[in-house]
Order: structure tokens, then C-alpha cells, then sequence
């Protein structure tokens, strides 16, 4: 009787732990479908931006407005001491590199039952 | 019968059950595992439990100098026919439907739609429109009409459009749209970069793409890895330069009723390419017609990014060189006195000016604000001799590929007297820049060391590099120093007193600038054009420290032939605008400055 309550407590345990990684799993398909969607979406808007503000576009908008561009005449130079130049442009870097990702993963979403015993019950130095 | 033993018996039948159920599932378990079918069991429960998919990164993006966006991502769809699904009215409704939404030739849709394509074995179909040249072309539609399709696939009461899918896929956006289209190049519909930074460095752009191997039963709950993400690239291009450059190329194009011209803007200092603009301008967001498959070879079809790939003879903007050569070989000085008589024979080849003039007597100064061939190819031939002048156009890169990071780049052609076909007439030809093909690019990367005191740095289009791990900035590239420095400032001296009385056309009040015109006969094959020229002007400034270094071509101008007429005020338009968007103040604000006023 005590070896069939202990099958059914490691089994529902068992059955525990899967049915959470399952779950977990069908969350990491989600975000990641999120987030490529995500870098589509802030792609193509990056892009619609940079349309909208095109040379071009922009001149033809200033002149609208009345400017026109600036020759050697219209600009007077003044020294103004301790002026910083803004500083050069650095461009963003591209998506994380993969090993990033996997530093970030906690084991408890990629061990099996076994290992997680394993862990739990090792040496007081492996558990985590 | 007492209850209790009907209970024992109940209970050892449902074991029994139990038994036999378990001796059942052992036994599959083993044909299963160890039967002869066994293989046939692990692949399908393999197929069925994962999936091996490719992913492919998203293209790098590519920025100007300022972080304006040149290059993005974003996404098409193309239009697919899926053969069984269509019905009869189906067959009537996508043809109508879709000549109406994207103003395409209804026969030719109604063409693809009804073809009997079951009968050639192939039951999912990519439409298809016809190109400029007449090749079928997939169709693409963008986010706003999938939309519209895909509303009216949703509705009941809309046109039928069964059978009819949108498949998505990535596309290169070029927000600028035909502003620095030949420094970009493009991307074609299968993610391959062609000319310009796409072409060179479409690897680096690309990434790397990865097949990953994803579990489903169970399902992991692991996040797979991205793939090497391709770079984001910063290059030296200032799009406010561009677009200004771009401007003025267009209207001079259009004054001079020219074929096609081209602008490069250098800082001299370290080889950055601040514009570089070419007619008849190429849109990288509709490249169909510019596709090596698409253009031929000889049919007069323009070249892309022609400031690296278009040779031309550059006529006298190459004097500048030669006389380079003879001043550092201290074979003339500024002041050296030439009488001109209108004509010198060079290995028995008759030299005249391009006016058929004889000046008289000239300075070294003289010669070049008059333009005077005659006194270039007496330079050559009795001051320098062929060994002196082909080893200076070698070190100035004559003939050689500059290294510039762009897609395409040809090396131009000079003929030495290795050459077999090199004759001593070349000589005297070669010194005023005929007989002699270059590109704009190699042409003012040679004129850069006059410009940079001596030193001739390789011209390069990227600033910056941006991978996941940080970004790496090239460093400029010292290509030799063909000239001393002295010869370097003294001939650019003498080029800003010789343009001052050359042409009125390329002086900015304030400023001083240093150049050269040039008006070249086009080569054909049955000897030089009568008609055409190319129309040309190198120059630099503000002196004494040039901060840009800019070349002007203009091809078969129709209103003038002459260099000084057609080419110098496009210089001068842009050095005007170049001194304010750099922020280069006056020389009297400079000296000012310097006395603390």
C-alpha cells in the first residue's frame, strides 16, 4: 500500500513538474513570437519615421514655411570657449548574442525531474 | 456465497484486467522499441515531436553619419495561388480583384489564374507581373493592401478569393528613397545584397542564419538561440550633404541637357566620403530594372555606382598629377618660363591645345590656368621622360584599384612602356589626361595627396562597425605619400592663383579654394567623339587646411562642352553650401580668431 501512495505522489509530482514546463514552454513560443513581432513593428516604424523626415520631405516643408538654405553670408561665426561638439553618433547594437540568453535561463525550466532530485539531494555545494 | 469471498473475486478479475492491459502494453512497448518495425516508430514519433527550422536574422541596418536611417527591414507579401482551392468563381473574382487593388493588366492575371496548372504538376503558384524588360517579376504587395485582402478573404459578401494566399516575407526599406541609392546598392527579393555597401558587405549585413531543432512533445521550455545577427553600419555619408549634392548634380544635368554625371565629396584628411552622387539616380526600393539579369552588357544601360564602376579619360583635371610628378622632381618650379607655340611633337605624334592657340610665353602657373596640353606634354617628354612620369601615376594610384569599401570597383586602365601596345606618343597624350582611363573615385583619390599635403589616404564609405559585442570604428588608411609636403602646398598654391584667373565660376567670396577644370574627349571605338565631352572639375579648400575635396563630372554636356563652363559652377554651388553645413568659418573670422578678436 505505502510503495502504490509513493508511486502516485512522485507520479503526481512528476506530472506536476511537466505539466508546468509545458506550460513554460508554450509561454517561451509565445514571447518569442512577441518579440519578433516586436522588432518587426519597431523596425518598420524606425522606417516610416526616417520616410517622414527625409531630406526632401523636410526641405520641401522648410520652404513651405518660408526658409530657404543658408549661404556663406547669412552666418556669422562666433568663438565660444569651452564649446563641446556633440558627440558622434554610435549606432544601436543588433539583437543579444545567444549565449546571453542561455546565461539568463534558470535550470528549473531546462532539467529533468531527475536532475532536479539529483540537485536537490547532492552535495550541499550543487544545490542551488 | 459470502460477500466477502465475491469482493476477493471482484478484486483479482480487475487485476486480472489490470494484468493483461499491462502484459498488452509491455509487449507493444517492446515491438514498439525493439520490433522490426522499430525505425519506422522513432522516425515518425521524431517527426511528430520536433521540428528543424531555419532562422534567419534580420538584416543589419545601415545609418549616415547622424544616425538618419538609410537602410531598415519590414515586410512583403507575395501573392500565391493555391491550385486545389480554387473555385469557379473564385478563378473570375482574384483576377478582377486584384487588377483593380494594384492596377495590373487584368488579361494577364486572368492568364495566370485559369492555366491548367494541375495538368503541369504544380499546385501552388507565385503570381506574377512583367518587369520593364518584359520578365515575369513576383508579385508583392504591402502591410495596407494585405490587409485589404485579407478583409476581404474574411468576409462572406466580398469578391471570392479562395484559393488565394499571402505569404510574408522580409523586405529592405530605404526610407531616403533614391538619395545615395548608388552608395547603398540594394537587396533583392531572396535577401542578397548587390552594389554599393549591400553588395560589399552583404555578408557582414546578413548575419549568419542557424537550423534549430524545436521540440514539441514534450515541449521545452527552453528559449532557442538567436542566430549571429548581421551588423548595423554607420557610414561617412552625411545625408544633408548628400541630399544638397544630389540637388545640384540634378539641376546641372538639367541646365546642361547632360546624359549622366557624378559628384564625390572627400574630407582629404582621412579618406571619409561625405557624398557621392550619381545621375541617373538609382531607387533601391524599386531595383527591378538595375538587376545584372535584367540589364545587358553594350545596350547603353547606366552603370551603378558609377563614381567607382564609370571610367572616363579625365582630360585635364590630370595635369594636376603631372605636374605634381615634375615640381617633386624638382624638374620645374612655379616661376619656370615655357614659350608655347601652339604645337609639340611627341614621338612623332603632333600635340595641340585644346583652343589649336599658341599662348607664348608662360609661367608653370600659366599653364595650368590656360589649360595648355602643349606645355604638359613638353613637361613629360623633356622634363620628366617616361620612367619618371608612369612611376609617379603608379604612385599615385594610377591604374589601381583605390580599396574603397563599395561593391564593383574597376581599376580604370594606363598603359606603360611595359605594355606592348604602349607607344611614346601615350606619353604626351597621358600627361594632359588623354589616352589614359580612370574612375571619379581613383581620379580623386590621387588628387587627395595634393590636397592632404602630400599624404593619400584610402577612401572609405563605412565609419562604424556595430556587431552585438560593440562597435569597432576602421581607421583611416594611409595609401603613400606620392609627394613631399612642400610640393603639395606648392602646387596647390598655384592652382588656387590659376583658378582665380581660370574661371570666374568656382570662387566662393571669403574663402580660398584650390582647382582644377577639365574638358576631355569621350573615347569610342572608331577614335574620340567629334560632338561630346566629358565636363569635369576637381577642387578643394578652404585653404590652408582643406577640410573637402570634391570632384564634378558631367557626361556629353549639349549646352557647352567646356569643364569651366558646365562643371566649375556646380562646384562652386556646392563649396558654398559645403563651407556652412561643415560650419568652416571665413578666413578673416579665422584670423580674427587667431589674434583673439
Amino acid at each position: 500500500m505505502l510503495l502504490v501512495i509513493v508511486f502516485l505522489v512522485v507520479s503526481g509530482v512528476y506530472l506536476a513538474v511537466n505539466a508546468r514546463l509545458a506550460k513554460a514552454g508554450r509561454d517561451v513560443l509565445s514571447l518569442e513570437k512577441q518579440r519578433s513581432e516586436l522588432l518587426r513593428v519597431t523596425s518598420e516604424l524606425s522606417a516610416d519615421l526616417a520616410t517622414r523626415t527625409a531630406p526632401e520631405t523636410m526641405m520641401a516643408r522648410a520652404a513651405a514655411l518660408g526658409f530657404h538654405a543658408a549661404q556663406p553670408e547669412d552666418v556669422l561665426f562666433l568663438t565660444v570657449d569651452g564649446y563641446m561638439p556633440p558627440a558622434d553618433f554610435v549606432a544601436p547594437r543588433p539583437p543579444s548574442a545567444p549565449d546571453d540568453v542561455q546565461a539568463m535561463l534558470s535550470p528549473a525550466y531546462t532539467e529533468t525531474l531527475g536532475e532536479w532530485l539529483m540537485r536537490w539531494f547532492g552535495s550541499p555545494g550543487e544545490a542551488s | 456465497m459470502n460477500p466477502e469471498g465475491v469482493t476477493r473475486r471482484r478484486i483479482r478479475f480487475v487485476l486480472f484486467l489490470m494484468a493483461v492491459a499491462v502484459t498488452a502494453l509491455v509487449v507493444q512497448l517492446v515491438r514498439v522499441q525493439f520490433g522490426p518495425y522499430a525505425p519506422v516508430f522513432a522516425a515518425r514519433a521524431e517527426y511528430g515531436a520536433s521540428r528543424v527550422e531555419k532562422v534567419v536574422p534580420a538584416r543589419g541596418q545601415i545609418y549616415d553619419r547622424n544616425g538618419n536611417l538609410l537602410a531598415s527591414n519590414g515586410t512583403m507579401f507575395y501573392l500565391e495561388i493555391e491550385v486545389r482551392q480554387l473555385t469557379e468563381l473564385s478563378r473570375k473574382d482574384i483576377p478582377l480583384t486584384l487588377s483593380k487593388l494594384l492596377l495590373l493588366p487584368l488579361e494577364d492575371l486572368y492568364a495566370e489564374v485559369t492555366t491548367d496548372w494541375a495538368a503541369l504538376g504544380q499546385y501552388r503558384i507565385r503570381l506574377t507581373r512583367k518587369d520593364p524588360n518584359g520578365n515575369p517579376w513576383p508579385i508583392t504587395v504591402d502591410k495596407t493592401v494585405a490587409e485589404v485582402i485579407n478583409g476581404f478573404l474574411a468576409d462572406p459578401l466580398a469578391p471570392d478569393l479562395s484559393g488565394l494566399d499571402l505569404v510574408a516575407a522580409p523586405k529592405r526599406i530605404y526610407p531616403a528613397g533614391t538619395i545615395a541609392g548608388h552608395v547603398l546598392g540594394f537587396v533583392n527579393q531572396e535577401g542578397q545584397g548587390f552594389y554599393g555597401v549591400e553588395g560589399y558587405y552583404d555578408e557582414w549585413l546578413s548575419g549568419k542564419p542557424i537550423t534549430i531543432h524545436r521540440q514539441f512533445i514534450p515541449l521545452e521550455a527552453r528559449l532557442q538561440p538567436d542566430p549571429p545577427a548581421g551588423v548595423n553600419l554607420v557610414l561617412t555619408i552625411d545625408l544633408a550633404v548628400q541630399q544638397m549634392v544630389e540637388t545640384a548634380l540634378r539641376e546641372a544635368i538639367e541646365s546642361s541637357l547632360a546624359e549622366s554625371g557624378q559628384v564625390i565629396v572627400m574630407d582629404p584628411r582621412n579618406g571619409e566620403i561625405l557624398a557621392m552622387a550619381a545621375w541617373p539616380v538609382l531607387d533601391p526600393n524599386h531595383y527591378e530594372p538595375w538587376l545584372p539579369e535584367t540589364t545587358e552588357e553594350g545596350k547603353g544601360n547606366p552603370v551603378i555606382t558609377p563614381g567607382v564602376a564609370g571610367t572616363y579619360e579625365p582630360g585635364s583635371t590630370f595635369k594636376v598629377v603631372t605636374m605634381a610628378a615634375a615640381l617633386d622632381l624638382d624638374r620645374v618650379k612655379p616661376e619656370t618660363e615655357f614659350i608655347d607655340t601652339g604645337q609639340i611633337e611627341v614621338g612623332g605624334h603632333i600635340i595641340r591645345n585644346w583652343d589649336g592657340r599658341s599662348w607664348g610665353q608662360q609661367t608653370m602657373v600659366g599653364c595650368l590656368q590656360h589649360s595648355l596640353n602643349v606645355c604638359l606634354a613638353w613637361i613629360a617628354a623633356d622634363k620628366l621622360g617616361a620612367t619618371d612620369l608612369y612611376a609617379y601615376l603608379n604612385r599615385f594610384g594610377v591604374g589601381q584599384l583605390t580599396g574603397v569599401d563599395l561593391a564593383g570597383e574597376v581599376s580604370g586602365k594606363l598603359r606603360t612602356p611595359r605594355d606592348p601596345d604602349w607607344t611614346e606618343p601615350d606619353m604626351g597624350t597621358n600627361s594632359f589626361g588623354q589616352g589614359v582611363s580612370v574612375t571619379p573615385m581613383q581620379l580623386l583619390t590621387a588628387v587627395s595627396a595634393i590636397a592632404n599635403h602630400g599624404e593619400m589616404v584610402q577612401p572609405h564609405i563605412v565609419r562604424q562597425v556595430v556587431g552585438p559585442q560593440g562597435a569597432y570604428w576602421p581607421q583611416p588608411t594611409v595609401l603613400g605619400r606620392p609627394i613631399t609636403r612642400q610640393t603639395a602646398e606648392t602646387l596647390t598654391t598655384m592652382l588656387a592663383q590659376s583658378l582665380e584667373g581660370e574661371t570666374r565660376y568656382a570662387v566662393v567670396p571669403g574663402y580660398r579654394l584650390a582647382g582644377k577644370t577639365g574638358t576631355a574627349q569621350i573615347a569610342t571605338e572608331k577614335g574620340y567623339d567629334p560632338k561630346w565631352t566629358v565636363a569635369s572639375f576637381v577642387g578643394w579648400g578652404p585653404l590652408p587646411e582643406p577640410r573637402f575635396l570634391v570632384l564634378v563630372r558631367i557626361d556629353k554636356p549639349a549646352t557647352a562642352p567646356w569643364g569651366s563652363v558646365i562643371a566649375a559652377p556646380v562646384f562652386q554651388e556646392i563649396a558654398e553650401r559645403l563651407v556652412v553645413m561643415l560650419g568652416l568659418p571665413p578666413e578673416t573670422t579665422v584670423a580674427q580668431a587667431a589674434v583673439g578678436g
